[in-house]
């Protein structure tokens, strides 16, 4: 039986199902799940299957633990399923998608802040050696 | 009355305790159904998997049902009493052997694992982005461990497949085994190694090991080597005696080409077919050493087998000829 959204969105109109980060956890410590719901649900109410989960602080070995179930999420996207940035973004860093565009455009800037922050520490310390000459 | 009661308790041991045997199992059939696959036809040496060698590695391990249902350390529930005819005692004798060759399976003898070194994609574009790793994993519950997609990002961008350590460190967070600790305890570094040997818990360490390893890890041969090691070194064979990991012993002492205090220490328990079967598995694994080749020139069986083994190999040829002899004379008037 395929889910097609229309029929069953008889309640929601125009509504569409998504692939988004559900929050869960506790105070500073968030934990996501990565959840098949209806758009128009609430973030962490009721969906309709997990698909998987998002760890975003770091463990002792400075990994970030994230789950996919790819076979259900390729059955999601086949029923017309949309996903979210951040999922998309971590679709793209696990090589399920391509790579998100803002990824590689973050990567640009952080690398451009890196950049110029080494040209202003190499201008200080050359300004402090003169001083002390 | 006693053996099924003590079978009914260790049914329930058999899930808690011995949970790994059927994977093990399951992942020894794989191996060897994709070893037939690959390998050519005409397999020179003779390996842990062949019957012959099996079934002498069984025949020696022996069924002491005594020690196989030895009380061990679990939950206290009342025992159960069962009133039986003899026919209905010896069934249950059956299948409480029956039940105690299973738990004698043999922890299987594997080729290390080679390490994973497959990188799916450069990005250097992705250099600065993160400073961490992010772990990809597939939790598809149809999918076998061994072939399950695990994959790390780098913070420098590559896209690699996850090393054999982070492999099981991850599928024991998502599908946890019983008895299986996510990073290794303690006990299986050297120094506590040794303090356990000294109090003589060789099988203890034993059954935690193969609970917590996969069994061609790196980590499993070399706490298994240092086990048998020190066995071998202090002759406490018969600790490990009827229990599933002697055969493993064995195999290691065979093809070490030490057989010689496990030999003697049978000889001295008088126990002449286990010594001549060992000396026939070593003739089959060394097919080029003198004893082998003299065996087969002259046909030998039994206790020619121990005689020539005992002339050409071995370092004790005195004690093991002294044992064959007094063995003969035994024999001899009772054969009459």
């Amino acid at each position: 039986m395929v889910h097609l959204s229309s029929f069953l969105l008889k309640k929601y109109h125009g509504g569409h199902v998504v692939i988004r980060l559900a929050l869960g956890g506790a105070t500073n410590r968030p934990f996501y799940r990565i959840v098949a719901a209806y758009n128009k649900r609430a973030r962490d109410s009721k969906y309709i299957e997990q698909l998987g989960s998002y760890d975003p602080l770091p463990n002792i070995h400075n990994e970030k633990l994230v789950a996919f179930n790819y076979e259900r999420i390729k059955y999601w996207i086949a029923c017309g399923a949309h996903t979210t940035k951040p999922v998309a973004k971590l679709l793209g860093l696990a090589g399920f998608f391509p790579l998100h565009p803002m990824t590689i455009t973050e990567a640009e800037r952080r690398q451009k802040a890196a950049s110029i922050e080494e040209v202003t520490t190499d201008s200080q310390e050359q300004a402090e050696q003169k001083e002390t000459l | 009355m006693i053996h099924s009661m003590a079978a009914f308790s260790f049914t329930r041991c058999l899930v808690r305790s011995y949970f790994c045997v059927k994977c093990v199992d399951h992942v020894q059939t794989r191996l060897q159904a994709t070893t037939r696959m690959f390998c050519v036809p005409a397999s020179r040496s003779t390996q842990f998997t062949d019957t012959e060698v099996q079934e002498i590695l069984t025949k020696i391990t022996g069924l002491d049902l005594k020690k196989v249902f030895q009380p061990k350390r679990q939950q206290l529930t009342p025992p159960k009493y069962k009133l039986m005819t003899d026919k209905e005692l010896e069934e249950a004798v059956l299948k409480a052997e029956e039940q105690a060759k299973h738990l004698l399976k043999m922890p299987p003898v594997l080729p290390e694992r080679k390490p994973i070194n497959d990188v799916l994609s450069e990005d250097q574009m992705l250099e600065g982005m993160d400073t961490t790793k992010y772990v990809f994993t597939d939790i598809n519950f149809n999918v076998p461990h061994r072939e399950r997609f695990i994959v790390v990002r780098e913070p420098s961008g590559t896209l690699r497949k996850a090393t054999w350590n982070e492999r099981d460190r991850i599928i024991q967070v998502y599908f946890p085994k019983e008895g299986r600790k996510i990073t290794p305890p303690p006990i299986f570094k050297e120094e506590n190694l040794r303090v356990v040997f000294e109090q003589d818990r060789h099988e203890d360490v034993l059954n935690q090991c193969v609970v917590q390893f996969e069994p061609d890890s790196a980590e499993f041969k070399n706490v298994l080597m240092l086990t048998y090691e020190d066995i071998e070194k202090h002759g406490k064979y018969d600790l490990l005696r009827s229990t599933r990991f002697f055969g493993g012993l064995a195999w290691h002492l065979v093809n070490g080409r030490r057989i010689d205090g496990l030999l003697v220490d049978m000889l001295q328990r008088d126990l002449m077919q286990d010594a001549v079967r060992l000396v026939r598995l070593f003739n089959l694994v060394h097919p080029q050493s003198e004893s082998a080749q003299h065996a087969q020139r002259q046909q030998a069986t039994d206790l020619n087998l121990l005689k020539i083994y005992a002339q050409y190999e071995s370092n004790r040829a005195g004690f093991i000829e002294l044992a064959v002899q007094t063995y003969e004379q035994t024999e001899a008037p009772s054969s009459f």
